[in-house]
């Protein structure tokens, strides 16, 4: 199996609190990779050094390698908006950008230059058709993206980050804003997504990552504790702490 | 122990009621204050009429006696007709409030038509209505004034058979020229204050690092709109009109430097009011477009900046009233000369300044004053609706904000 991204004794401190201890851990292509564990345990800010959002912290120090492709991303030539297009990322709160919801997808594209009509057309439909949102906004493309629902404002984001044709999305706790059936929505659209993309998703609903995911891994006080087929991981836990979570003994 | 603690609470609560009516009190006082006095003298020509008014002196040409005019115009009881000259005066009052005698009708023979100037220029001049008669001077006997009334005039008048000379003008008092000096200053200021004020802004808040020197230079800002008004025009005067003049064919205190003055007073209420509604723009909408490979330039101008439009909509209102409420630092960079034809090269008066400028007359002109402030009050509310129907207009268009 192709490895997308390899993660080898990565440290990161927040000024002089370290909130990730050495995490070994490899990525697989066109994978969902669920990450679990109690609040504060890193998963959160693991996840956002995969497109170096953590950048936008001011004390924030990193150590350790990051591959992405075979390509250290924590390099100084590194190009970071090159690096955010090919991994893009879904927020815990949906946050669709007060304008039109043609101007919201077609926001990242622009960015990168493009400004032809019909191609811009082309990446709204194309992303909204894989975010399964295309039937119900199709006729109200220029209305605002704060008039939709919570759970079709996510799918708006999700169709946002599709429209810049990445390889990875990174979710960050979708779900946790959205009613159930909104999350249901949300969980079969990864589901689907899975054939074109690799996913890296956190979440706090462990039924979730038993749903959707192919791979766990479980975090616990900056540490990865254990990382498995999700499958194996819930059913035969090596560490007796994954276990004690799993049950729902913590957390 | 109840008792004393319930009648503290009603002391306390009867100080906030009183406060809160002392204020609506004097703010009611004042808004009548202002109309009662000046809506008297409130009327379209007010405005749309120039402020100088041309005086003219002129005798009789080609003059072979009067005659008898007959007229079927009907006159009301405040106009007087005289027969004998063919022409109708009335007692008024000027823009400006000053009684006046108007004319109200020549008739079309009247000697009245052939009048020559007896000024330099020897051209020929005729009466025409709205004119203001300000002195007949007769060689026989004393001169009919205009503070005598229009009644007197016609009498002696029509006791005459000639007149030695005659005083006219033509209507003045309007304030058209410094409406339009207003507008001027409004426009020129904004496009100065603006942009700058809103690129410091998100220099503050998106750029700056957050170290001592940022919280410094904030600080400073913050004192700089403490600082009176006057001290500003001040530097103005020392600093804006040489550089002006300079620069510009202009020759002395002038609009452009007026504009600028105003521009450094706006400058620290602008960037503060626009840091705080940058404050308020989510992080999140940030990391989406930073997510999205946007860079941070295309994140503040796409993003960033179009999220703070209230806020910035709020510092354009707050400006604007700042700008026509200003007198003390105009008189120094525009001067106070009451001007017709504005050039943003030349000096004159906004209506603010105008108002000064009636009120130092000799005597005060208050009823004028207070007619100013109506127009003013006028202006900065219709400003303020529109500027919040065009927001509404472009906010529905985005759905709601993040407020």
């Amino acid at each position: 199996m192709n490895k997308v991204f390899d993660v080898k004794g990565l440290d990161l401190y927040y000024g002089q609190k370290q909130a990730l201890k050495q995490i070994e851990f490899s990525i697989y292509e066109k994978k969902v990779t669920a990450l679990i564990g109690p609040s504060g345990c890193g998963k959160s800010t693991f996840l956002r050094t995969l497109n170096r959002m953590n950048d936008l912290i001011d004390n924030c120090v990193i150590q350790g390698e990051i591959h992405y492709n075979h390509q250290q991303i924590y390099d100084k030539q590194t190009d970071v908006i090159g690096l955010r297009i090919k991994v893009g990322m879904v927020f815990q709160k949906p946050n669709p950008f007060p304008m039109s919801i043609y101007d919201n997808i077609v926001y990242g594209p622009r960015c990168q230059g493009i400004k032809n009509k019909a191609e811009l057309d082309e990446i709204v439909k194309t992303s909204l058709e894989q975010a399964a949102l295309w039937e119900e906004v199709k006729d109200r493309l220029r209305e605002s993206a704060l008039s939709l629902s919570g759970g079709q404002q996510q799918r708006l984001c999700i169709a946002r980050a599709l429209a810049m044709k990445p390889e990875v999305l990174l979710m960050d706790e979708p779900t946790s804003a959205l009613d159930p059936i909104a999350t249901s929505k949300i969980e079969d659209l990864i589901l689907q997504l899975k054939q074109n993309y690799t996913i890296v998703i956190v979440t706090h609903n462990m039924q979730q990552a038993a749903r959707i995911s192919d791979y766990t891994a479980f975090f616990l006080l900056g540490e990865m504790v254990e990382y498995e087929e999700t499958e194996r991981l819930f059913s035969h836990p090596r560490d007796q702490r994954t276990e004690d979570y799993i049950t729902g003994r913590f957390g | 122990m109840l008792n004393s603690r319930r009648k503290k609470d009603l002391i306390l609560q009867s100080i906030t009621y009183m406060a809160s009516f002392i204020s609506l009190f004097v703010l009611i006082s004042i808004l009548l204050f202002v109309f009662l006095n000046g809506f008297k003298l409130l009327n379209m020509d007010l405005i749309t009429h120039n402020f100088e008014s041309t005086s003219y002196i002129a005798d009789l040409k080609d003059f072979t006696g009067p005659g008898v005019f007959n007229t079927n115009k009907d006159f009301d009881d405040h106009t007087y007709y005289s027969t004998k000259w063919g022409i109708a005066l009335s007692d008024s009052e000027n823009l400006m409030g000053h009684t006046i005698v108007l004319v109200t009708y020549v008739h079309e023979d009247s000697p009245f038509n052939d009048l020559r100037n007896k000024g330099v220029a020897t051209q020929d001049l005729m009466l025409d209505v709205d004119y203001e008669i300000v002195r007949i001077a007769f060689d026989d006997g004393p001169s009919a004034l205009s503070i005598q009334g229009a009644q007197n005039m016609i009498q002696v008048l029509d006791t005459k058979t000639t007149f030695r000379e005659l005083e006219y003008s033509t209507s003045g008092g309007g304030i058209r020229g410094s409406i339009i000096t207003t507008l001027y200053l409004i426009g020129l200021t904004l496009l100065i204050a603006l942009p700058v004020g809103v690129g410091a802004a998100l220099y503050l808040n998106e750029y700056a690092p957050k170290n001592k020197f940022t919280k410094a230079l904030r600080n400073l800002i913050e004192t700089l709109t403490g600082v009176p008004s006057i001290i500003y025009g001040l530097m103005g005067l020392a600093l804006f009109v040489p550089i002006t003049i300079s620069l510009t064919k202009a020759t002395g205190a002038n609009l452009i430097s007026g504009a600028l003055t105003l521009s450094v007073i706006l400058m620290p209420v602008i960037i503060r009011t626009t840091e705080e509604s940058l404050k308020v723009v989510p992080d999140d909408y940030r990391h989406a477009s930073l997510a999205l490979g946007g860079n941070k330039t295309q994140t503040t101008f796409k993003i960033v900046l179009p999220s703070a439009f209230s806020g910035i909509l709020t510092a354009t209102l707050l400006a604007i009233g700042r700008i026509i409420g200003e007198s003390a630092a105009l008189v120094f960079a525009v001067g106070t000369a009451i001007k017709d034809h504005v050039s943003i090269y030349d000096k004159s008066t906004s209506l603010s300044v105008h108002i000064w400028a009636m009120m130092t007359d000799e005597p005060a002109n208050i009823e004028l004053s207070t007619t100013i402030a109506i127009i003013i009050l006028v202006i900065v509310l219709s400003m303020n609706l529109s500027i919040k129907l065009i927001s509404k207009r472009l906010l529905r268009k985005y759905g709601v904000t993040h407020e």
